[in-house]
């Protein structure tokens, strides 16, 4: 197996939304905890290991108005970011030989 | 696009931390006798009743301080212009490329003064004006005029290229004028505005022993509508001085920080030369670490047991609510020194946590531990609104 490029949302991890749109991402098991922005709320509930960063961009493109071109590239930042910190995964794309 | 805010961090070992600010609290006494004050110093109309900090010690403090990283010095009170040498202590600041916090009830600055200030390049002013009427204000200030002035010590200093931050602070006496505020700083000319909670310590204990302080639970919705419909709809920076765990994580993420302490980097200088943890160690003893003539600052910042003991406990030994909020690391107990004054523990939880915490409104959002687990559970789709 290998990892892919479908990031997976660690499920331990919680999200708890907040009055202005914002959210806490809270690992239970760590402690660990990030704030996010009402973009990155949405980003999070598409971290299902099937959609990938690519399709991700895109449907961030669609649902918000005026998205930079960098999106794609913030996109994969703000998720490596994540997964840096143990909230995120990618799902396995096959068997390793 | 999207912004990340780690609440969470590993900050290691405890170092010696530069010391960037010194507080100089220049006078003992006071041109006006507020009904909130946390210091409650005496009544002193013209500045020569009670001890104001020499201008040597002065210089000799922040001479002791630049090679410990010194940037900055904020001048308080009492009243800082009701020092006798205000301007040569301005000028000093100045010429050592300092950055300048002054914070005043403008009833002693004159155009004279605000072009002084002016002068230093690295300046923040704020003036204290708590109620958009003379009888709201005076009331609160305890001295008939001082709304008037106040008011034209702002025009001053806009007048002079240092548009001055308004602190208010709010109390049953200024409640419904928190809009009007922002109405009236916006028409002065002001920076920004900034909404004071009071602290139940001095003259603000009283306030809150008589019912004339507002209620946490009012303080947070206050917060919130501050944040959602007044910051939105003025040009000006609306700060509202709550603990991080009740500010907007959109407003931490742009670096709205302003009003939180970062006790780990400042020393209080009072009027008398001593050192001291900030202003309140004029009524807490063990908070007062030496005197510029008898002690060389870098020893007292090095080694005074209370400052060690800080840095190695600090976010860690908090207690209570503290303990389990995801903002400690920001927050670092929000007021160490209210804390003690009222504890005697200087890893106190703050109060204002506590007693929100136990009427159930602290946001469940911010908190970690067992009582996040709990706020989780109730949650039960694993999803918690604060």
């Amino acid at each position: 197996m290998k990892l892919g490029d479908r990031p997976l949302a660690n499920p331990d991890v919680v999200l708890r939304e907040e009055y202005d749109d914002w959210a806490v991402l809270f690992d239970p098991e760590t402690a660990n905890a990030v704030g996010i922005n009402p973009v990155g709320v949405f980003i999070w509930r598409l971290l299902d290991g099937r959609n990938s960063v690519e399709q991700i961009a895109a449907r961030v493109a669609d649902g918000f108005d005026e998205v930079p071109g960098s999106a794609p590239e913030e996109v994969r930042a703000f998720v490596e970011r994540l997964a840096a910190g143990g909230f995120v995964g990618f799902a396995a794309t096959g068997a390793t030989p | 696009m999207m912004p990340t805010l780690t609440t969470s961090t590993d900050r290691g070992e405890a170092r010696l931390p530069r010391l960037e600010q010194i507080y100089f609290y220049l006078t003992a006494g006071c041109n006006l006798a507020c009904r909130h004050c946390w210091l409650a110093p005496k009544f002193d109309p013209d500045g020569s009743r009670y001890p104001t900090l020499p201008v040597a010690l002065f210089e000799r403090a922040i001479a002791e301080a630049l090679p410990l990283g010194l940037t900055g010095v904020k001048l308080t009170g009492g009243e800082p212009l009701l020092h006798p040498r205000i301007e040569e202590l301005l000028a000093i600041v100045g010429e050592r490329d300092l950055a300048l916090t002054l914070e005043s009830n403008g009833l002693l600055c004159t155009p004279r003064l605000a072009a002084a200030i002016a002068q230093i390049p690295k300046r923040a002013v704020a003036i204290s004006i708590d109620g958009v009427d003379a009888a709201t204000h005076d009331g609160v200030r305890g001295v008939a005029g001082s709304f008037d002035r106040a008011v034209q010590a702002v025009r001053d200093l806009v007048a002079a290229d240092t548009p001055p931050q308004i602190i208010m602070s709010i109390m049953r006496y200024n409640l419904d004028q928190v809009d009007a505020m922002v109405r009236l700083a916006e028409k002065l000319g002001a920076s920004s505005v900034k909404f004071n909670l009071v602290q139940p310590a001095a003259r603000g204990q009283a306030l809150y022993d008589t019912e004339r302080a507002v209620s946490v639970a009012n303080m947070i919705a206050l917060g919130r509508r501050v944040a959602t419909e007044l910051a939105p709809a003025t040009r000006l920076r609306l700060d509202f001085d709550l603990p991080p765990a009740f500010r907007p994580l959109s407003a931490v993420a742009r670096g709205d920080g302003r009003g939180i302490c970062n006790i780990t980097a400042i020393i209080g200088v009072l009027p008398t030369g001593h050192y001291a943890l900030c202003g309140i160690g004029e009524h807490i003893p063990e908070l007062v670490f030496g005197q510029i003539e008898a002690d060389p600052l870098a020893r007292v910042w090095r080694d005074n047991e209370v400052l060690r003991t800080l840095r190695a406990g600090l976010p860690d030994r908090l207690e209570g609510v503290c303990a389990d909020c995801l903002m400690r690391h920001r927050c670092l107990g929000s007021c160490v020194a209210q804390n003690f004054y009222e504890h005697k523990n200087l890893f106190a939880p703050f109060w204002f946590c506590e007693r929100a915490c136990k009427d159930g409104i602290f946001p469940q959002s911010r908190l970690a531990g067992r009582r996040a687990q709990a706020a989780d559970s109730a949650a039960g789709a694993g999803e918690a609104k604060s």
